[in-house]
């Protein structure tokens, strides 16, 4: 479902150029879990922008669901953020005006999805997460997992079929994050939905099935989890 | 999606408390200054425009040029030959009426009779406009001698009741005349306002001029109503053709001015109008929306200052499929919400401030919410307003980057913000020192005015018309007033000393440079104690007096007009006025008899018993005023039974005369404190967020040792720098714009030094403790609290 071809990134300050993605050249399908690892500021962040279309690449082509999506318009960029891809980001990123329920309604409401289609997949999704009780608190009143947990439901409202997590639980404590890892897992195996994730530890690498090592801007090692990969309930 | 932003929008109207309410009462006031001045600009554009066919409705003026064409000047006076001159001949003219200046007439029913406005007009004056007729005929009720037609009000005053058709009133004490119709009144704002309207047969009664069908006399009007889309010029060429012969100009003086146009574009150079109160109108236009733009300048900087946060919410939005234009929506849903809220509460604050305003200017104002346009209009503004508030965040904020905005090192004060920031204030600032520069500047000119002496005592002066019996028995007036000791002086003459009157016919002097005089000259007929009881200064020479039988062929001028006949000897010296010989007796100081802002034109004070419409006296210093005017009032009563007295106090003509520019310090003081107060209102909003945003870094400098006033100082400095440039930038604005206004008198104050440093240190302070109260309270928290915060 993501071809990139040689894939190039670089900022220029003061007529150098400072590279921080080189021929990156790699293909994602369809339902893998991929985990991009590396040091800090080797680029990873950067390399999943590129893949959330949120930055655009200085060279190379991308092509996602077989279409060149290397430089969109705005208008072609939010279709495919509507139907396609759902972000998690670190920092959580909701809205703090909005309660848990509205936040997860949001991306249903600029979809355009019929109320009572809206209702039942929100009902779903706070159900499956465990956190109906929590529907009409704003993430101020929520712990760092839980507001992760919303922010999860909040990118699969709209059912995407690739979720973009940039250390999804970098600040989360280690049992908050097993917890968002094996949700992660669940979702990649029985709903087929393709997860890219950044992350730093290895123990969270293992819930995926594909490793992306980075370093300096090049894909240094590009191999699939060994690990025994735990199952569980959520 | 509107629901939710319309729920998202008022929950953080609540959550925000404090800048919701800084942004919703500045607006709030902003709205509600803004409606006011636009209700009393509305109030002056409608002026004549309420019938259906006004915009056909002309004005006959008249330009006056002199020998070689020079203009002199342009008034709406006209003779009474020229109604029936173009009545017939010129196709475009529909209907055609002489019509009287307005006129104070007593009109009775019985014992009830009062002073009220009375006009006089021919019988097309009915047709032009759409009188309503609450009973009567209107098709004959001016067609009659001896008729009269009511307003409703002036019926309920001298009837009770509006059904008075084939009643009988009296008129001046003189003629009976029968009630052929009621009508409507005219909205306050119509200048062809009357209480009653007579035929214009009865106008001989009061004027005789009016009988005769002259070229000479210009004290009255014409009016014509033309059809519809017609050429004026066609009109005027086709009205200088019929008027050529008539008299002895080269070319007619005439030319039509459609009436609704007057009350604004009054003011005539070359006998072209170049423009008039209409100037006003857009000051007041400018200040209702400075007014407003410095609310929303408010809610901008309070937007701005908040764009960090906002910033990430459109990031974030974006990447879960919002469009930039439901973010647009978004955000001026949200200025539209507290716009809206503002309205309510603007509309009651206008609601209540509005009779108050009314008084201040001295007309009545009021919203009419039964009319949809008055809806039609609150909305524009409700809708303008919230698009200017809102569009900062709505185009701006909308158009930012999601990745530049989720990046957790974003630099944390954009550079294009805070300079528009602080452009905002320092344009609100600006406007704000410059209302009030402008305001003590306007102050300083009406009091320069008032100061000014007016060459007479007019303390002590009163006058009232002299009407009635009292010009049969002048003599007994004037012996029964003097022997009671009310007053010390008494007068009479042609016209009041203030007064509005020019003339420029009947005089020659020796050495004239031309045939004709062609310089107006105020013409003044007296008889004894003029300059006496007036109080005038004589240069030389003496007043009028009975010892010398040869005074009734006497004159006294002002030391203006001396000059401009160039006498030298002006006692004993003759002149040719009115065709009869009269000799100089008496040189008399200047004085402001018509416009205080201006040097008035030269005066000639003849003597004529007979022509007396106005009695002046100088009340009696030893007795309290109340006593003087009970004892005025019972004299003339007893003598004039049928008139109710009407005194008037020379020194509130006076203070009239000074109207317009009192109505302008009051507006400008006005919306100069609101100005001043709102802008006050938007900084303190910003140093409160600013300190909000900021509570964590100070715990942490006064844990390291930073004293409050550094803390202070930290906080309030940058705000107080753009009030520096603010001012900076003002002063010479306001010096220049202030000058220009100064320079539209003749007479005139200066600006003096010491008004800049006033208005800027007052402006200062004002900011000053507007910023140290938020910055104190902030620098004086305690620092664990501040730190626990986190
Ligand atoms: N706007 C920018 N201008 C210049 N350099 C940039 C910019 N954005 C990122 N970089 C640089 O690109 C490099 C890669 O950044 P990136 O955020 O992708 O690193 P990362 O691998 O995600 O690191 P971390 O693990 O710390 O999140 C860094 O060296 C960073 O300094
Ligand atoms: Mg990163």
């Amino acid at each position: 479902m993501i071809e990139l071809k040689n894939i190039e990134k670089y900022y220029s300050s003061k007529g150098i150029k400072h590279y921080v993605l080189r021929h990156v050249t790699t293909t994602i399908k369809q339902g893998e879990f991929v985990s991009i690892m590396g040091p800090s500021g080797s680029g990873k962040s950067t390399l999943l922008n590129i893949l959330g279309m949120l930055e655009e690449p200085t060279y190379g082509t991308f092509e996602f669901l077989g279409e060149d999506v290397t430089s969109l318009n705005e208008r072609k960029r939010i279709e495919l953020y509507r139907n396609h891809i759902g972000f998690v980001f670190q920092a959580y990123h909701l809205i703090d005006e909005m309660t848990v329920y509205e936040n997860i309604e949001a991306p249903l409401l600029y979809k355009k999805v019929g109320s009572s289609e809206r209702a039942s997949r929100i009902a779903n999704l706070l159900d499956k997460f465990n956190i109906v009780a929590k529907k009409d608190l704003f993430p101020n009143q929520l712990s760092g997992g839980q507001q992760q947990l919303v922010g999860i439901a909040r990118a699969l409202a709209t059912q995407p079929s690739i979720i973009l997590a940039d250390e999804p639980t970098g600040n989360l404590q280690s049992a908050q994050a097993e917890e968002i890892m094996q949700l992660f897992q669940k979702l990649n195996k029985e709903e087929g939905i393709t997860i890219i994730q950044v992350t730093h530890s290895e123990k969270n690498a293992t819930y995926g099935n594909r490793i992306l090592n980075i370093q300096d801007g090049v894909i240094k090692e590009d191999s699939p989890t060994q690990a025994p990969q735990m199952g569980g309930v959520v | 999606m509107f629901k939710l932003n319309l729920k998202i929008a008022l929950r953080n109207l609540w959550k925000n408390k404090t800048s919701s309410f800084i942004n919703v009462i500045g607006l709030a006031i902003g709205l509600a200054a803004c409606l006011m001045l636009l209700l009393y600009v509305s109030y002056e554009w409608n002026f004549d425009k309420q019938a259906k066919k006004s915009k056909d409705v002309y004005i006959v003026m008249t330009h006056i040029t002199d020998d070689f064409g020079k203009d002199i000047f342009t008034f709406d006076g006209t003779p009474t030959s020229l109604s029936s001159t173009i009545s017939s001949g010129i196709p475009e003219i529909e209907f055609v009426s002489r019509v009287s200046y307005d006129q104070n007439l007593l009109i009775a029913n019985g014992e009830n009779s009062f002073k009220k406005t009375a006009k006089f007009a021919d019988a097309d004056f009915i047709k032009m406009y759409d009188f309503e007729f609450l009973s009567g005929d209107e098709k004959t009720a001016l067609l009659k001698p001896g008729s009269v037609i009511l307003t409703q009000s002036m019926a309920q005053t001298l009837f009770g009741t509006t059904q008075v058709i084939d009643r009988t009133v009296r008129f001046q004490d003189k003629t009976d005349l029968k009630i052929t119709g009621v009508v409507k009144d005219a909205p306050s704002n119509s200048s062809n306002k009357f209480d009653y309207l007579l035929p214009w047969s009865e106008y001989g009664k009061v004027d005789k001029a009016a009988d005769d069908l002259s070229w000479g006399n210009y004290s009255f009007n014409t009016l014509v109503r033309l059809t519809e889309n017609a050429n004026i010029l066609d009109v005027d060429n086709k009205m200088d053709r019929l008027v050529k012969g008539k008299a002895k100009w080269n070319h007619s003086p005439f030319f039509l001015f459609p009436l609704s146009k007057l009350h604004l574009f009054g003011k005539f150079e070359n006998g072209k109008s170049v423009g008039g109160d209409i100037d006003q109108i857009w000051l007041f236009m400018g200040l209702a929306f400075g007014i407003l733009l410095i609310a929303c300048i408010n809610f901008m900087n309070m937007a701005t200052a908040k764009s960090e946060k906002r910033a990430k919410e459109v990031g974030i939005k974006k990447t879960i499929g919002a469009t930039r234009k439901s973010l647009i929506l978004q955000f001026l849903t949200e200025s539209m919400v507290l716009t809206l809220l503002s309205i309510f509460i603007a509309i009651i604050l206008v609601e209540g401030a509005l009779p108050t305003f009314g008084n201040l200017l001295n007309i009545s104002l009021n919203i009419s919410f039964v009319e949809i346009k008055s809806w039609l209009a609150i909305l524009g503004i409700v809708f303008f307003t919230g698009l200017i508030a809102g569009s900062y965040p709505a185009f701006y904020l909308s158009s930012f980057n999601p990745i530049q905005t989720l990046k957790r090192k974003i630099k944390s004060r954009g550079f294009l913000s805070i300079n528009l920031r602080q452009v905002l204030i320092i344009g609100q600032f600006c406007f704000a020192i410059m209302l009030i520069i402008s305001t003590i500047v306007i102050y300083k000119q009406i009091q320069f005015i008032k100061d000014k002496p007016v060459g007479i005592d007019v303390n002590a002066l009163v006058d009232m018309p002299l009407e009635g019996e009292l010009k049969e028995k002048f003599d007994l007036l004037k012996t029964n007033l003097l022997n009671s000791g009310a007053v010390s002086s008494v007068a009479q003459s042609s016209i009041s000393l203030l007064h509005h009157g020019r003339n420029f016919s009947g005089l020659e002097w020796q050495g004239m440079s031309k045939a004709q005089n062609s310089i107006l000259f105020n013409q003044v007929g007296t008889a004894y104690d003029f300059i006496k009881t007036s109080g005038l200064k004589l240069i030389s020479g003496r007043d009028f007096s009975p010892q010398y039988s040869s005074d009734t062929v006497s004159v006294l001028i002002s030391s203006a007009a001396a000059k401009i006949m160039e006498l030298k000897n002006p006692i004993g010296s003759v002149l040719k006025f009115n065709k009869t010989d009269v000799t100089v007796i008496g040189v008399f100081e200047d004085y402001a008899w018509d416009s205080p802002y201006n040097a008035n034109n030269p005066m000639i004070v003849y003597f004529n018993k007979d022509n007396s419409e106005n009695v002046t006296m100088r009340l009696n210093p030893k007795q309290s005023l109340q006593e003087n005017v009970s004892v005025i009032e019972k004299i003339t009563k007893e003598i004039n039974p049928a008139y109710p007295v009407q005194l008037n106090f020379v020194s509130s003509s006076y203070d009239k005369l000074l109207r317009k520019e009192k109505t302008l310090g009051i507006l400008s003081n006005l919306f100069g404190g609101l100005a001043i107060f709102v802008s006050c209102l938007g900084l303190f909003g910003l140093v409160a967020y600013s300190a909000e945003q900021r509570t964590k870094e100070f715990g942490v400098r006064k844990v390291l040792g930073a004293s409050v006033a550094s803390l202070m100082q930290l906080l309030s400095l940058s705000f107080i720098k753009m009030i520096g440039v603010a001012i900076v930038i003002a002063i010479p604005i306001s010096y220049y714009a202030m000058g220009k206004w100064l320079n539209n008198f003749e007479f005139h104050t200066e600006i003096t030094w010491w008004i800049m440093p006033l208005a800027a240190i007052s402006t200062l302070l004002m900011a000053l403790i507007t910023v140290s109260f938020q910055a104190y309270k902030t620098a004086k928290a305690n620092p664990v609290d501040a730190l626990k915060y986190e």
